[in-house]
């Protein structure tokens, strides 16, 4: 191959290096434009009793006052639909949206938020699933039984969203027949995405009632559809233009300030632009869901695993969300890679008065993993065994299936992509030294693949264009011109792809869940190969040779073995246009994908400050099972990323709540890592092109974040014999755990 | 509450302005739309992510901690500025040659960032470049790349 597997420099680099992309809160118009401002709860739970706009409305430059009553009755939802766009009689969260305020700058804007008069009947809140739980919890949806619900949204009562049991053998006679049963609790709290560009948004409504938005989104289908819900219009008159985005990581998929803007520029006669703070996007935009798990796991001397029995609580927020997309990913990941004949999972997703959660870049993945691999990895050490071997004893094989899988998976590539994580850090090598310690942990994802379609079309010159709706995060635009430039027989550098918007586009997947490049690829091969095949039949006729016979290399089509007897591709699309079939185009589908494992394989070593509890890396070993990398700079660069986010969740970041506000929404206070935190990350690539997807292709964006705080929590215990349960893996949890460890000696 | 507005005179990227702002306005939001050079981002609006890292006479800063009135009489220099009729600044060739912008929001900063040390240090170690970059804050890369971008633009230039 000349272009699928070299390392290309992404498409849009050049702009993004030099100040030109055009972000969310770039985009200009002809027209001036307002500012906008939401007005948020400042109670976790409450009823509205009265609500007054006429003071702010009255301010000197304010345009537009919108609430509740400027949109339709209707509530939205994906699984359930729990949400009113603005409230009406309640808000559930310490930021749910009250009203909104366009005016001519954001200062004014924002004056006029504070002479809104709302009077709140303050009602008691609760910000923990397990309180959630309790019988004499605040009931957060009353009303919840007259709430439209998708089939898949079972086991609604009271505040829990979604209940499910999933059985699988017996493990009640397994526990008794294991020669050890282990069990462990575990907890994860909320972290955020924390893209570097807020959200955002332009809207403008045209004399015609057609909305417009500008939007850095990952799912600008998705987001045509909530706002053809919410204002209850036909999918034509919502157009979704998305603007290059600065980081998503899952969190740019649901609506956040799109609607109050549509509804200040429809009322204010004027386009309207809002940029949400910092503050405002750690606290509402849709972190990860906040995790209780209790793992029970039954086990053989030799490490076989017999039986596992785990139960799972997950903070879903104020409103479902995108919640059961996490419920439905948890249930596949909960007993982890591993052939385990008996198996239980109790699955709960409970309404809690924060920010309704949503994606976040392997969602499920890292909670569960650092309960399940937390625990394999003691159980192998209570049991004397080496903590790679047991992983390798139990784990899945092609043909294999786990709970909810969708039936037996094939390119299973975990064992391999262990052992070379393992043979790179060197496993079981090395001597003890005090306060050092290495760790090991697997992430098992499975990536399905949504349905999308692909546009490719010659030009007349000979250059290519593909035509896809896909947002570009992680490098997917320019793999897919690498496909079509493969197909096509020229260079990336004749491809011109970038995304359309949704009027335009042929519609595309999300950019979410590691799928992009599997589906969109999909689809672009199959437009560029129909594409050849007309290349191939104009050419034919032309050179009157036999369509079999004609080589498509080098810009041209020529005869095999007489490279002089042939055309260019600006020849055979001229040709096709002038005198043939019309212009030379194609766009095709593709149906949604069955899911294919992706395991990701860490190990770490590191040293314990005894005296403070800080960690040192030393050492960061990672493989990863890839597929066939289309563009191994992007793959790197993905791996690279995911590894250091989870670090992020494994040792310093977490939602702190405290009366139902979020205590710490800047990044002075939610630490992600910056330079001096990061440590030297060593990748392997394990590539075994895969039977399902393009070129072999495998999804990438997300199995190297989810084994990173297990990996964490495991090196700890090996350098100091402490084992926390409990996330994020701080200088002070540490310390405090050696403290206990002190006492009880 | 009509605040007085002050005429400041600044030179940005070569180019000199003479424009009349609010006292409040701060220097990344006069960049931005006033100027509308929005090359230079917001990520915090609080000093504490670096997207909006300018040059400002002989300081790095973070635009959005700045008013404009306070740069009045100064030197600005944007990540607009940086590349010369048409020829692009070796850390620019680096970053997109190392894979070091991704979603790109930070790129712009982050390269002025590194500019500023490369103009005062031509060959930092590896360390230096790492403290230099401290301040700004990227969650796609991992910081890997772009320390090797600008190792390789220290090399090249």
């Amino acid at each position: 191959m000349k272009v699928v597997g070299q390392a290309h420099s992404r498409v849009e680099i050049l702009e993004k290096v030099t100040g030109q992309s055009v972000f969310g809160a770039d985009v200009r118009l002809p027209t001036s434009f307002l500012f906008g401002a939401v007005l948020r709860s400042p109670h976790g739970h409450a009823r509205i009793k009265r609500l007054d706009t006429r003071k702010a409305e009255r301010v000197p430059g304010v345009k537009a006052v919108v609430t509740a009553q400027d949109f339709p009755p209707v509530r939205y939802g994906r699984f359930i639909w729990d949400q009113e766009y603005l409230a009406r009689t309640k808000v559930r969260y310490v930021g749910d949206l009250v009203a909104a305020v366009a005016a001519v700058d954001e200062n004014t804007a924002r004056r006029a938020l504070d002479l809104i008069e709302v009077d709140y009947e303050v009602l008691p809140s609760v910000t923990d699933a397990l309180e959630a739980l309790r019988p004499d919890a605040p009931f957060i949806h009353e009303e919840y039984e007259q709430y439209k619900a998708a089939a898949m949204a079972v086991g609604r009562k009271g505040n829990i969203c979604f209940h499910k049991e999933t059985v699988v053998g017996d493990v009640e006679s397994a526990f008794r027949e294991a020669d050890r049963v282990f069990e462990h609790r575990f907890h994860i709290p909320m972290v955020h995405q924390t893209y570097i560009e807020p959200h955002t948004v332009l809207a403008r409504v045209d004399a015609t009632g057609k909305v417009t938005v500008w939007v850095p989104t990952q799912a600008q289908f998705f987001l045509r559809s909530s706002l053809a819900e919410i204002f209850q219009l036909p999918f034509i008159k919502v157009r979704v233009i998305p603007t290059e985005i600065g980081g998503g990581f899952g969190g740019k998929m649901l609506p956040t300030v799109e609607p109050a803007a549509v509804a200040l520029a429809r009322k204010g006669g004027m386009p309207v632009q809002i940029v949400m703070s910092r503050a405002e996007d750690f606290q509402t935009a849709n972190p990860r869901h906040p995790c209780y798990a209790r793992y029970k796991t039954g086990v053989k001397l030799d490490g076989t695993l017999v039986a596992r029995d785990v139960e799972l609580v997950l903070g879903t927020g104020a409103y479902c969300g995108n919640g059961l997309v996490i419920c439905v990913r948890a249930e596949m990941l909960a007993i982890g890679p591993y052939r385990i004949p008996n198996v239980k999972i109790d699955l709960s997703a409970v309404y809690t008065n924060h920010a309704d959660c949503g994606p976040y870049r392997a969602p499920a993945g890292p909670q569960l993993a650092f309960a399940s691999e937390s625990q394999i990895d003691l159980i192998a050490r209570e049991l004397g065994l080496d903590p790679v071997e047991m992983r390798l004893k139990n784990l899945i094989e092609d043909g294999d299936e786990t709970p909810a899988s969708g039936g037996p998976l094939s390119d299973v590539h975990g064992k391999e992509t262990l052992r070379r994580a393992a043979e790179l850090a060197q496993w079981g090598t090395g001597s003890r030294q005090k306060n050092r310690g290495r760790g090991v942990a697997l992430g098992y994802w499975l990536v399905g693949g949504m349905a999308s379609s692909a546009g490719v079309k010659l030009n007349e010159d000979g250059t290519v264009t593909v035509m896809t709706g896909i947002i570009d995060l992680s490098g997917t635009v320019t793999s897919l011109g690498q496909i079509a430039a493969e197909v096509l027989g020229v260079d990336l550098a004749d491809v011109h792809v970038r995304t359309a918007d949704s009027d335009f586009a042929p519609h595309s997947t999300i950019s979410a869940g590691s799928q992009g490049l599997r589906s969109m690829g999909t689809a672009t091969k199959l437009a560029a190969e129909e594409v050849k095949k007309q290349i191939l039949q104009v050419a034919a006729d032309k050179l009157e040779a036999d369509s079999s016979d004609l080589v498509l290399e080098g810009k041209r089509v020529f005869v095999r073995g007489s490279i002089e007897k042939g055309l260019s591709l600006g020849q055979v699309a001229m040709l096709s246009m002038t005198h043939k079939r019309g212009p030379i185009v194609s766009v095709q589908s593709t149906p949604p994908f069955p899911n294919q494992p992706a395991f990701s394989a860490h190990v770490v070593d590191l040293e314990v400050d005894p005296d403070t509890g800080k960690l040192t890396l030393l050492r960061y070993v990672a493989s990863q099972d890839v597929g066939t990398a289309i563009n191994p700079l992007s793959v790197a660069g993905q791996v690279q990323g995911a590894i250091l986010q989870g670090l992020g969740q494994a040792m310093s970041e977490a939602c702190v709540f405290a009366n139902g506000k979020m205590l710490n929404p800047t990044f002075l206070d939610y630490k992600i890592f910056s330079s001096l935190d990061a440590p030297k990350i060593e990748v392997h690539l394990v590539e075994r092109a895969s039977e399902a997807g393009p070129f072999g292709a495998k999804g990438i964006g997300e199995p190297s974040l989810i084994p990173a705080p297990a990996a964490i929590a495991n090196a700890i215990y090996d350098a100091v014999g402490v084992r926390i349960c409990e996330l994020p893996l701080t200088p002070e949890r540490i310390f405090g755990a050696l403290q206990q460890q002190n006492k009880s000696r | 509450m009509a605040s007085r507005r002050k005429k400041i005179r600044v030179t940005v990227n070569g180019e000199l302005y003479e424009k009349e702002v609010s006292p409040a306005t701060s220097l990344l939001d006069f960049l931005r739309l006033e100027l509308n050079l929005t090359g230079s981002k917001e990520g915090c609006g609080e000093g504490e992510c670096g997207a909006c890292s300018i040059i400002l006479g002989e300081r790095l800063v973070d635009a959005c901690l700045i008013l404009a009135v306070e740069a009045d009489g100064q030197k600005i220099q944007t990540i607009e500025g940086i590349s010369s009729k048409g020829r692009l600044h070796p850390l620019q060739k680096a970053f997109a040659e190392k894979g070091a912008a991704q979603c790109g929001y930070c790129t712009p900063g982050m390269i002025m960032a590194a500019k500023y040390l490369l103009d005062r240090n031509p060959s930092p170690t590896s360390d230096q470049v790492v403290q230099a970059i401290s301040g700004n804050l990227c969650r796609c890369t991992g910081y890997g790349s772009i320390v090797e971008a600008i190792l390789l633009a220290a090399r090249e230039q």
